[in-house]
């Protein structure tokens, strides 16, 4: 195996002293799926803006299929292909133009541009609506065209950032097996960001977690849900309060390998399960992201949003997200324990012996969120980016759902 | 810094804008028809009340001055379109391409000429059957001179507008635009008064619009050389003067296009 992305020290400080990426290491192997995970703002939409060469690093190197960001970025540009998290069609030409124009601007000859187009456009399955508007199309037909798109050129290397991110899970789950035929079939390598760990753990041969900048784990998916040996066991609490009664006396007890504070609702459990489920779900993949509409194009969909009401909306979401914020703290303790399920009467005779009230036990096996809990300290789902970005992200998620299908 | 240019590149651009201009009608039209009403209220309306003067009628005076009112507005609006490519994204599309930036905004600025002098050639042509150019040989020889002098005043204000919509970020300042840069360029042009009755600050004014350059030398290629109402200079020194600013244009657009955050 040879490394076809080398990335050594790359920094990015934004405005002289804000860190966005800190000395960052890395390589890819040609042929895998490497995954970026983090929570937002952690740097990963940064450094694939280094490496596509659109953002220059402040400091460090980096190469992609042997080429210097820096140095070379016609050459970098020509290797890759990018799949940008914001929607970048001209939703004024029809697929097909979309395609063309791409494969014009790379400089593929006519032959091998419809050729090519015709291929893609099977791939992605949008076979029979090339010749339709973009603005007429569906969140998922959207994305699935810019996949198609950024495939068109056969880049060695295709950086796809949050690639379902606001999608329905039908819709995800068809991109899912996009990206993965096209890493088997193709032999392309992906290296891709996001902010859920289904996804990571499902897509990746290896994940990369990121944190404020620095990478704070990389390794197989399996190994890093090793590192978790045992059982998670998820208490919740009636009251904030409890958490700093009972922490110490679970914290001495030999048997409990760790003591995490979960900020935020304690959902991940039930997250992680309900993407199970998906995935076993038959016919829930392939054609169902065929079927455009199918997503709830809910409360947005119907046009411009004067900006009041959309500042009020991204504010609503902060207030949902933000449950640590109105209750006086968190109120879930995530506990690693060995042989989870023996152990549950013990740890609920010794809560109920300090006096406090448990609400619900939860018991699962290691998941992606209980790792990225144990690096990071914190709760993936925190949503704890600016202002801004919270209303940035809304209106992402507000375009790719809300798109209906005329006609 | 020298970026080499790819000549695909800036034709796909170029294509791009076309088929975006072609499709939509609806502006074609309500661009056309609101020149229109300005011929035909103050050609024909005023024109009738003021009568002619220097031996043209004030129909033939004002036609120029309208066309060049159409591209005026036509290619500023094509070059602040970038911030439209950037707000939905496209714009990301094509930095990401293996070309050149330079290339890119060339592209852009062709486009944006081509399609403000297809608006041109529409109105010359309505402003034509409407009688306000004498139908001699000369003129087909000057219709094909005036859309030389069309493109070129069309790419001097792309570049312009590229220039402007590489630096300001949103489209709200596209009212403050109109009122504050486009329109004193188009009132200062020349294309109600000559030059000469003015007063005389209005007449400095006035030689600070390039506009009314490419106004001067588009009533020269229509109206015939022998016309009296050219300002103070030649058709060589307003062809000039256009020349230099184009290239001004083109380069500061070109400049501010290349350095700006995506």
């Amino acid at each position: 195996m040879t490394a076809i992305v080398h990335a050594s020290n790359l920094t990015k400080i934004f405005n002289g002293t804000v860190k966005a990426v800190d000395h960052v290491s890395f390589e890819v192997e040609k042929g895998e799926i490497l995954g970026f995970l983090g929570p937002n703002g952690a740097g990963k939409t940064t450094t694939l803006n280094m490496l596509s060469t659109l953002l220059r690093s402040t400091s460090g190197a980096a190469t992609v299929n042997g080429y210097d960001i820096l140095k070379e970025s016609d050459a970098v540009r020509r290797s890759i292909g990018f799949v940008f998290q914001d929607p970048t069609l001209d939703i004024e030409l029809t697929g097909i133009e979309n395609l063309d124009f791409h494969g014009r601007i790379y400089g593929l000859k006519r032959d091998v541009r419809e050729q090519r187009i015709e291929e893609m456009l099977e791939v992605v399955q949008l076979t029979d609506r090339a010749d339709d508007f973009v603005k007429t199309y569906s969140g998922g037909m959207k994305r699935r065209l810019e996949i198609a798109r950024g495939l068109l050129h056969y880049p060695p290397v295709l950086f796809l950032d949050e690639p379902t991110l606001g999608l329905d899970p039908q819709t995800r789950r068809a991109i899912w097996e996009h990206i993965q035929r096209l890493n088997r079939d193709k032999n392309v390598t992906i290296i891709l960001t996001t902010h859920y760990t289904e996804e990571a753990d499902y897509l990746c041969n290896r994940i990369l977690i990121i944190d404020f900048g620095k990478i704070v784990a990389l390794d197989t998916p399996d190994k890093l849900k090793a590192r978790l040996e045992g059982d998670v066991v998820s208490l919740t609490f009636k009251d904030p309060a409890a958490i700093a009664k009972t922490r110490p006396l679970l914290e001495k007890k030999d048997w409990i390998r760790r003591v995490d504070i979960v900020s935020g609702v304690n959902n991940q459990a039930a997250m992680s399960r309900m993407m199970q489920m998906m995935r076993r779900m038959p016919g829930a993949g392939g054609m169902g992201g065929m079927m455009p509409g199918l997503s709830p194009a809910n409360a947005g969909g119907g046009g411009k949003m004067p900006k009041h009401v959309e500042q009020m909306l991204a504010q609503g979401m902060v207030g949902a997200n933000g449950q640590h914020g109105h209750n006086g703290g968190p109120k879930c303790l995530n506990l690693l324990v060995d042989d989870g399920g023996h152990r549950i009467p013990e740890i609920v005779k010794l809560v109920d012996g300090t006096g406090t009230v448990l609400e619900s036990v939860e018991l699962h096996k290691p998941t992606l969120d209980d790792v990225f809990l144990s690096v990071t300290g914190r709760n993936i789902r925190d949503e704890r980016g600016s202002f801004m970005e919270t209303v940035r992200r809304r209106r992402i998620i507000r375009h790719a759902r809300g798109q209906r299908v005329r006609g | 810094m020298v970026q080499p240019l790819s000549g695909q590149a800036i034709y796909v651009i170029l294509l791009r804008e076309l088929k975006r201009y072609w499709r939509a009608k609806a502006r074609i039209i309500a661009s056309v028809a609101q020149s229109l009403f300005f011929l035909a209220t103050f050609g024909l309306g005023l024109g009738g009340f003021i009568g002619g003067f220097g031996g043209i009628t004030y129909l033939s005076y004002l036609a120029p001055g309208i066309i060049g009112m159409g591209l005026l507005f036509g290619s500023v609006f094509s070059g602040v379109s970038v911030i439209f490519d950037r707000q939905f994204g496209f714009l990301k599309e094509m930095l990401v391409a293996p070309v050149s930036r330079t290339s890119i905004v060339l592209g852009k600025i062709l486009g944006g000429a081509v399609t403000a002098s297809i608006q041109g050639i529409i109105l010359m042509t309505v402003a034509g059957l409407m009688g306000a150019f004498t139908p001699t040989p000369t003129l087909v020889m000057g219709a094909v001179a005036a859309v030389g002098v069309m493109l070129l005043i069309t790419a001097g204000f792309v570049g312009l507008g590229v220039a402007i919509g590489s630096v300001l970020n949103d489209f709200h300042a596209f009212q403050l635009l109109a009122t504050f840069v486009m329109w004193p360029l188009f009132i200062l042009s020349g294309v109600f008064f000559p030059v000469d009755v003015a007063p005389f600050p209005v007449q400095v004014a006035i030689l600070f619009d390039p506009l009314f350059y490419g106004v001067e030398l588009l009533r020269w290629c229509l109206l015939g050389a022998g016309t009296p109402l050219l300002g103070p200079f030649g058709w060589l020194t307003a062809l000039g003067v256009l020349v230099g600013f184009t290239a001004v244009m083109v380069g500061i657009g070109t400049y501010l296009f290349s350095r700006a955050q995506v």
